[in-house]
């Protein structure tokens, strides 16, 4: 009877004290969100890696591309200045975590492995990955006719390209590069039959050597979505970072950049020589 | 007695032998071949002039010249090499005086950090001290928040030594990465050095009632010192070269901003081609005026 109450009184006490703690538990979540320390430090720092048409640099050798808008136009949005840290792709999920900067705007695919270690906001671009052959190795190759042992596909490793290679031509043997301009390389030499990567490279590399290379189909093989990454266990910036997205999906703003850079190469005098 | 050191002189000769005809004609055909690879077989437009204004850029309409990324990237390899050399000759005199020193914990604690250092691979070190060490020493030393810290003017005189502010703890981290990294090299340099003097040396300063450090900085350093230059001076050209890896963690020297143009432009070749002309023009220099350094030290060791 006495060993009862002594239970009673002490999970009444600890139920108060877990309640109070709670309340501040919320009001400090708020407060520890990176939103505030954007607002204090007054620079939204963006993690992001170079890909073309994404992010790249200009002949002036600063960053421009779709990203660069989007990234330029949330910081505007949020009344502070913008700060790049072009970072390599490989170590940019554990250099968010280690608080090298406040959000991964960087193309990033949603996939369910990432999404175990980092949140993602609602996708701003729904990208997908193209393929690109060789004329001499591959003509008159349909689709699935790249699904064969005597096939290399080449592709940029750790990335969505070669994953998607994998579970479309199991059969294919497959060339992994570090970055896409070799994997490209490869299907011009004729050392590999087709390379895949992302949406709108190939259609833009196979303008730059016309006569040699062709695109099995017009259509995306795959389709993806592409998100900001932020560390976990912060609502408050994924809540605000979603909203973000989805305003300036409704509005069309993202739309109307998303075309000017991967729908036709008008900024290509940025970069190069006509 | 220092003639006796060094090796007789070789014998010079001028003749060409049937020798030196099979390897030059070797090198020419691999030339030759790989010139005809690249030029027939290997489907690549060049593009030389693009790739060159991210070296130096010229505006069109005023005429002023800019340096560019590449140029940008070997500022900040230079930085990384010049603090990274003072650092790392640092850490390397202090524990290589620690691993010949008589206390045991002092031993212990330098071979603890060489032998660390030498038997992890640079690029895992440099992810695990990146990701893990570096992450929580520099805000716990509020190196995080120099922008409000510091006045402009100090800013600007860091922007100088140091590269980009916003980037500095980027820099930072990178740079005491290589330091740590190449000082346990350097480390084994100064112990080899200093043990490489004859005991009997010690013996007699001590004899004639020299402290341990006057025995140290007057009889066996300078002697030691000999030995150690040439490595020494290997070492830190190798550090210049180390410093590519930084690239990983994203420092924004050279090899990194070379792979964000050859990603941007896919002029890859190009790109490679001209940081490695770079780094060859980085460290050439430093080659010879380190030799120059070995002649000279021995000449006054002579006298």
């Amino acid at each position: 009877m006495k060993l009862r109450n002594l239970f009673v009184t002490m999970f009444t006490a600890f139920a108060l004290a877990f309640s109070a703690m709670a309340g501040a538990a919320s009001q400090e979540l708020a407060a520890e969100s990176v939103l505030e320390e954007i607002k204090k430090r007054g620079t939204l720092r963006v993690g992001m890696s170079t890909f073309v048409p994404w992010a790249m640099r200009d002949k002036k050798g600063d960053l421009i591309g779709f990203e660069i808008d989007v990234a330029t136009k949330v910081a505007e949005d949020m009344g502070v200045q913008v700060e790049f840290v072009p970072t390599a792709w490989s170590g940019i999920i554990p250099a968010l975590i280690a608080r090298k900067f406040d959000v991964i705007i960087g193309g990033m695919s949603i996939t369910a492995q990432r999404n175990l270690t980092v949140n993602f906001t609602a996708p701003y671009a729904h990208s997908g990955q193209q393929m690109v052959a060789n004329i001499e190795l591959a003509e008159g190759f349909a689709v699935e006719d790249f699904n064969a042992s005597d096939v290399t596909i080449a592709c940029r490793r750790g990335a969505t390209p070669c994953n998607a290679a994998q579970e479309l031509f199991p059969k294919a043997s497959l060339a992994r590069f570090d970055d896409d301009a070799q994997a490209f390389q490869e299907v011009v030499n004729g050392n590999a039959h087709a390379m895949i990567s992302s949406a709108p490279k190939p259609r833009f590399w196979m303008g730059n050597y016309p006569g040699k290379l062709f695109m099995p189909t017009d259509e995306n093989l795959t389709t993806g979505d592409e998100a900001f990454a932020l560390r976990k266990g912060d609502p408050d910036a994924l809540n605000f970072f979603s909203n973000w997205i989805v305003v300036n999906t409704s509005n069309g703003w993202l739309k109307e950049r998303h075309d000017f850079w991967f729908k036709a190469q008008t900024w290509k005098d940025q970069v190069e020589e006509q | 007695m220092n003639e006796a050191r060094l090796p007789p002189p070789a014998e010079k000769t001028r003749r060409v032998t049937l020798l030196d005809i099979a390897i030059i004609s070797v090198v020419i055909v691999v030339l030759i071949y790989t010139y005809h690879r690249v030029e027939h077989v290997l489907v690549y437009t060049w593009d030389w002039a693009l790739v060159f204004e991210y070296v130096i850029r010229v505006d069109e309409i005023t005429g002023e010249i800019f340096p560019n990324l590449f140029l940008k990237g070997v500022a900040m390899t230079l930085r990384l090499a010049f603090w990274g050399t003072i650092i790392a000759a640092v850490i390397g005199i202090v524990m290589g005086l620690c691993r010949v020193s008589n206390s045991l914990f002092l031993k212990l604690g330098s071979r603890l950090y060489v032998e660390l250092i030498r038997n992890i691979p640079p690029v895992v070190f440099i992810f695990v001290f990146y990701f893990f060490i570096s992450s929580q020493i520099i805000p716990l030393l509020g190196l995080d928040r120099i922008e409000q810290t510091f006045s402009p003017g100090t800013l600007a005189v860091m922007e100088v030594l140091f590269g980009p502010t916003d980037l500095f703890t980027n820099f930072l981290a990178g740079l005491i990465c290589l330091a740590v990294f190449e000082g346990a090299y350097i480390t084994e340099i100064v112990r080899a050095g200093i043990q490489s003097i004859d005991k009997g040396q010690w013996e007699a300063a001590r004899a004639i009632g020299l402290s341990r450090f006057r025995v140290l900085s007057d009889v066996i350093m300078p002697q030691a010192l000999r030995t150690i230059l040439p490595p020494l001076a290997g070492q830190f050209i190798t550090l210049v070269k180390d410093s590519s890896i930084v690239s990983l963690i994203s420092v924004q020297e050279l090899t990194f901003l070379t792979q964000d143009v050859s990603n941007t432009t896919t002029h890859f070749f190009e790109a490679w081609m001209i940081t490695a002309a770079l780094y060859f023009m980085m460290c050439f220099p430093l080659a010879v005026l380190f030799q120059r350094f070995e002649r000279f030290g021995l000449g006054i060791q002579r006298t």
